[in-house]
């Protein structure tokens, strides 16, 4: 006597379909699990028997052989427990062999019988109606989650009792109509209207923002790079559903509630302790995701740049480039999405003063030298904005007005976004950072160009740094309105880009 | 109240009974029942069929609260079985095959469940 039931096995944000067998009899009662199950997974073979007799649902008095197979990948979790349940129940022919539709199975079972909610849940459902299943089972908290996936049945279940009346038959808890595939609102995103003075610093955040550059902001402690870091998410366009679907699904799998599709683009600010795996994911048997990927399609956010480890800091070259980061353990490959916009503040020196014209810095020239060397060359090397900040007037204290507020700066950079996309329709980029070399040598040259041969002679500017320049030149003149650069846009781009004297 | 003493063998011999009677509606022939030896005691010995001879080990239980009867046969216990088994066979010169099945016996009530588990790993 056998029965089956199919879940999804997890490896980074890809799923794949995992049998879950069951067969009864053949030696004293026990019930043995195999197919690679870790600790946390073998535990379910305790816990569901427990759930279900404390239930007074029925579970095999004879040897249990439990298999999930391919027995050959490692499998971890505790959201195997209900097609586990099921497959004992059709192994013994309490509940019918299958359902009307392929169905998938995902929840873990509290030993009263309540079933609870998993992690990762909708990168699992997404894996499933990739794989072909049309029907779902899933733990009633989470049906407004696993209502985000298209095209798939769900049956919400709340308790054993009300699982086994699904695999009989019976619909199950249904997301309230109006409620399905809804759009939640963040939390309050804070707003630049806040930020009072340092105009050209929210420039450079407008011109970030319109281009999807990375941006660094440099300054004396306390001159309000924390606070204009954290707007950036307040003026970026908000994400189109598969984007958001995107991020939900790479925050489901961290563990965070996931209620409906957030438009918001997603912040992460990891503190400069943070170690590597905390940053670009990781951990030994389960792997989870890092800062990186729940800044996906949103904004990372290092604060006090130099403070963090540089092991940690080159971690982030190659996601940098390819978007995405991919974690090798001994037996699997785990990948996670990471296409973040860097923002980074860091102070000049470690007493924040130098270059300051009216404080003094007591730090040493080589220990300056030393704390700006600590973010290296690669990394700022991809970074486009150099944005210093300096100590505001006094009389900026006394301003009262507030300064432009985002919805309005969101207004153009939404605009100089589609101007972008429009340009760069047949290409394979979508921002203006994306765009490579070659890439940019096929639209309209700039005006101006003896501006940067000027610049590159005089040493002030490199073969890339051109790149860079002519990069951000572009988003000036999309935010301008322009389908053109002209030379004053240039000009501007050029005086961002040496912000930072002797980078180039 | 759990049983003590007298009382305790007596649902153990009981429950040996039953097996018995269970065993030879099979068709079995019993040989003995209490083999001892100096490594222990063997609730059954029984020639089935097939001609094997077998060990039986008898667990009796008058209730499910500290689970089936089969569940309380442990790994300790499995590793008895077999040394009993080599005993056997070492005292018993060409007894030919010899194996090691299990028998629960429950009393639930009025009625009587008995299952049967043959050739122990």
């Amino acid at each position: 006597m056998s029965g089956q039931a199919h879940s999804v096995a997890l490896v980074g944000v890809d799923g794949r379909i995992v049998d879950v067998e069951a067969a009864v009899g053949g030696g004293l009662p026990r019930t043995v699990l195999v197919g690679l199950p870790d600790a946390s997974l073998y535990e379910a073979r305790d816990r569901c028997r427990a759930a279900v007799v404390g239930s007074k649902l029925a579970w095999p008095d004879h040897l249990l052989t439990i298999n999930l197979s391919p027995a050959t990948l490692p499998k971890s979790g505790s959201h195997y427990d209900l097609a586990i349940i099921a497959a004992v129940w059709r192994s013994e022919g309490h509940v019918p062999p299958r359902l009307r539709e392929r169905t998938v199975m995902l929840g873990e079972v509290g030993l009263g019988g309540r079933v609870r909610p998993v992690l990762g849940l909708l990168p699992a459902l997404i894996a499933a109606a990739e794989a072909g299943f049309s029907a779902a089972i899933v733990p009633a908290d989470q049906l407004r989650e696993a209502a985000l996936v298209k095209g798939v049945k769900l049956y919400g279940v709340g308790s054993l009792e009300e699982f086994q009346q699904v695999l009989r038959g019976a619909a199950g808890a249904q997301v309230p109509a109006g409620e399905k595939g809804a759009t939640v609102a963040t939390g309050r995103v804070p707003d630049f209207a806040e930020v009072i003075g340092q105009p050209e610093a929210r420039w450079a955040m407008e011109v970030a923002a319109a281009g999807r550059h990375h941006i660094s902001l440099s300054g004396p402690p306390g001159v309000g790079k924390t606070m204009l870091a954290s707007r950036l998410p307040s003026i970026l366009p908000p994400l189109s559903d598969r984007e958001a679907l995107e991020v939900s699904a790479v925050h489901s799998l961290a563990g965070m509630p996931v209620e409906g599709l957030v438009h918001t683009p997603p912040f992460a600010d990891p503190h400069h302790g943070a170690s590597a795996v905390a940053m670009i994911g990781g951990g030994s048997r389960v792997i989870r995701p890092g800062a990186i990927s729940l800044a996906h399609r949103g904004v990372l956010f290092l604060d006090e740049a130099p403070e963090f480890s540089p092991k940690v800091l080159e971690s982030l070259r190659t996601p940098l480039e390819s978007g995405e980061v991919l974690i090798a353990r001994s037996g699997m490959r785990a990948r996670f999405p990471a296409r973040f916009q860097l923002v980074l503040a860091s102070n000049p020196c470690p007493c924040g003063n130098w270059g300051s014209t009216t404080q003094h810095c007591r730090c040493q020239p080589y220990t300056v030298r030393r704390y700006q060397e600590r973010v290296s060359g690669p990394i700022l090397d991809r970074i486009d904005i150099h944005q210093n900040l300096r100590q505001q007037h006094r009389s900026v204290s006394r301003l009262v007005e507030l300064g432009e507020c985002s919805a309005s700066i969101a207004d153009r950079v939404r605009e100089a976004r589609a101007r972008q996309a429009r340009r760069l329709r047949d290409t394979p980029w979508s921002t203006n950072a994306e765009v490579s070399g070659a890439g940019l040598r096929q639209l309209p040259l700039p005006a101006g160009m003896e501006m940067l041969d000027r610049a590159l002679r005089r040493n002030q500017l490199t073969a890339r740094g051109i790149d860079k320049v002519w990069r951000l030149a572009w988003s000036v003149a999309d935010l301008s309105g322009r389908d053109r650069v002209s030379a004053d846009h240039l000009a501007t781009a050029l005086a961002m880009r040496q912000e930072k004297g002797e980078a180039a | 109240m759990a049983l003590r003493g007298p009382g305790r063998r007596a649902v153990g011999e009981w429950g040996e009974g039953q097996a018995a009677a269970y065993l030879t509606a099979l068709g079995w022939e019993v040989l003995q029942r209490n083999w001892r030896c100096s490594a222990g005691e063997v609730d059954l010995v029984a020639r089935d069929p097939g001609g094997t001879v077998v060990l039986v080990e008898v667990k009796t239980r008058s209730g499910l609260g500290y689970g089936t009867p089969l569940e309380a046969i442990t790994w300790a216990k499995q590793t008895k079985l077999r040394e009993l088994a080599i005993h056997y066979r070492r005292s018993h010169a060409g007894v030919g095959r010899v194996r090691v099945d299990a028998i629960g016996v429950l009393r639930d009530g009025q009625s009587v469940r008995i299952s049967h588990v043959r050739a122990l790993s």
